[in-house]
């Protein structure tokens, strides 16, 4: 087995994960992990030792994910002064077991392409606002403000799907 | 139950071990293998390009080594392929024995021979072919093979291997052309999709401050004399030269970004023209009528000649300063750079408001302001070129410096535009973005 195919092995899987919160499809996923994979084995000299390989491993395909998603969808983010953006913690009523994957998947899928990278960046890549406004080129209140929406519009999601359970 | 929406996410995805699909691998071991045959081709055509070069640059050498002995006579020393390994009474002049490898391999033994007897009896097979005509003798060499190959063929092969690299140059260059064009593209629509993206910093406001030095293309004469329409007995000092001092210019600029390259700008300055008229005299004479374009102050009694009076009448200069306020109108188009470093074309034009217009005399001890200038029209135009550079320190400040040219249109009432200044300026300042 070659050195490629045991880091491929080690983590595919972690980075698949990451692929497919940025992508509107699997497919498009599987491109992404391609993708990702190529620009790693090209660059890993460029892997300093600074922190874990995983780590750094997940920043490239965060990278190449971001950079596909940019050109796929078109994103105009919402500018907010960041005064006036109250940090609030957002609560749903759910019973955890009966959610998947899938169905959470479906709803970051479902947000404006925005607010996805903005929930996806912070929430579950756990970048600071301050990161992303670098990644992104927007403000932190931007980012504040885009996140805050992003949570808002998946609790309206998540009751509306809940009451029609009931 | 209610839980953070945060968390409700977040430890799902911790908990779900979604699989990499398993089609990915191969594609990416494709990907690996289409690479590694890329990187060999380039290899291989680097270093093929590169034989190509050396062989055309070295293979006129042995051409040489090869041909020019071969025109010889060979009554007394003819030199030889020695094939023949029977060959008796050889001198082998081994310092004329080529050095290159590829002769040696191919077993051509160069050398110089003496002919102890006449041609006729000479045993060496001789180079030249032999033809109907003893006179005419055609040289050949001969390949690995010792087939016989005219200079003729030689030069052919030369000729066509010339070609083979002009063309292979030219579908290098093409390639690399289109390469260029190709990224240039693809930079261009990904600055143009963060310009879109960019929904603020679009305005930046830069004061600025420099230096300029004025000048006129006509002859380099004072426009302070008699006017050029009179004809008046003493000419005073029409005709004295008048440089251009350096001066100062400070003021703001205003820029908006319209689009991905090109910038409107605008902004108030402040500008300097100051020109010296030398080579004058204090004179005793006052005439009744002012022969100059100088509106002398109240109480101001003395004059000005480019001829003494007396000798040792003291020696002057006239120091004449034009201070505008002006606001330009240009357009700024971004030529090339990235997100650091910009170089911008600017063209338009400025109008020009009089602000101050000063005479100043100045002698070895002093200087003293005598009055200004009549000729000198309160509002005038210049047209304006120049080039700008910008570096990004960061988001939002900008550090801009430019140098502009600017000629100046209707300065004068009495002299045509000839005479209107120009200015070669150079500002800098440090931007800020919003």
């Amino acid at each position: 087995m070659s050195a490629q195919a045991k880091l491929y092995s080690l983590f595919a899987d972690k980075l698949f994960n990451v692929c497919l919160k940025y992508s509107r499809t699997p497919e498009d996923a599987q491109d992404t992990l391609q993708d990702s994979f190529m620009v790693i084995f090209k660059d890993i000299k460029k892997f300093k030792y600074k922190g874990s390989f995983e780590g750094w491993a997940k920043r490239v395909t965060v990278n190449v994910a971001l950079q596909k998603f940019r050109k796929k969808s078109s994103i105009k983010f919402d500018d907010i002064e960041e005064s006036k953006i109250p940090e609030e913690k957002v609560y749903v009523d759910v019973e955890e077991k009966e959610i998947s994957l899938n169905f959470l998947l479906s709803l970051i899928n479902k947000l404006p392409p925005q607010y996805q990278l903005i929930f996806n960046l912070y929430v579950l890549d756990e970048y600071s606002h301050k990161e992303i406004s670098e990644i992104l080129d927007i403000s932190v209140g931007t980012s504040k403000s885009n996140l805050s929406r992003a949570r808002k519009l998946l609790k309206k999601e998540i009751d509306a799907i809940k009451k029609l359970q009931l | 139950m209610s839980k953070n929406i945060d968390k409700l996410f977040k430890d799902k995805f911790k908990e779900s071990k979604a699989t990499a699909p398993t089609e990915a691998w191969p594609v990416i071991q494709a990907k690996l293998k289409m690479r590694r045959i890329n990187r060999l081709i380039y290899t291989f055509s680097v270093l093929g390009f590169l034989g190509l070069i050396s062989f055309i640059l070295f293979s006129p050498q042995t051409e040489k080594t090869l041909s020019k002995p071969l025109q010889k006579n060979t009554s007394l020393k003819n030199e030889v392929i020695l094939k023949d390994a029977n060959v008796k009474d050889v001198n082998v002049n081994k310092d004329k024995l080529p050095v290159s490898k590829p002769q040696e391999d191919s077993k051509k033994l160069y050398a110089t021979i003496t002919t102890k007897k006449e041609s006729k009896n000479n045993t060496t097979k001789f180079l030249y072919k032999n033809n109907t005509k003893t006179s005419k003798k055609t040289p050949f060499f001969k390949n690995k093979l010792g087939y016989a190959i005219s200079e003729k063929v030689v030069k052919g092969r030369i000729n066509l291997l010339g070609y083979s690299l002009d063309s292979l140059d030219y579908s290098v260059k093409k390639n690399l052309k289109a390469e260029r064009k190709k990224r240039r593209k693809k930079k261009d629509s990904i600055e143009v999709e963060k310009f879109n993206n960019e929904k603020g910093r679009r305005w930046n406001v830069v004061p600025v401050f420099g230096a300029l030095n004025s000048g006129r293309f006509s002859e380099n004469v004072s426009t302070l004399g008699t006017l050029r329409a009179v004809t008046y007995p003493d000419k005073y000092f029409d005709d004295n030269k008048s440089s251009g001092l350096i001066s100062n210019i400070y003021g703001f600029n205003v820029v908006f970004r319209a689009t991905n390259r090109l910038s409107i700008q605008t902004g108030i300055f402040s500008k300097e023209l100051r020109f010296l008229t030398e080579d004058l005299f204090l004179s005793e004479f006052i005439p009744d009528v002012n022969p100059t374009n100088i509106i002398y102050n109240p109480g101001v009694e003395v004059r000005f000649s480019n001829t003494p009076d007396i000798v040792g009448s003291e020696s002057v200069s006239l120091s004449q300063s034009i201070l505008y306020m002006e606001m330009p109108f240009e357009f700024k188009y971004r030529m090339f750079g990235d997100s650091k470093f910009n170089t911008n074309l600017v063209g338009g034009f400025s109008f020009l408001y009089l602000n101050k217009n000063e005479i100043r005399a100045k002698t070895n001890t002093s200087s003293r302001s005598i009055g200004r200038a009549s000729n000198v029209l309160t509002t005038s135009t210049s047209l304006n070129i120049g080039l700008d550079l910008e570096y990004h320190l960061s988001k939002r400040l900008v550090l801009n410096s430019a140098v502009m040219f600017k000629k100046h249109y209707n300065t004068y009432k009495d002299y045509n535009n000839e005479y209107s200044p120009y200015n070669v300026g150079m500002h800098v300042g440090i931007g800020y973005k919003f």
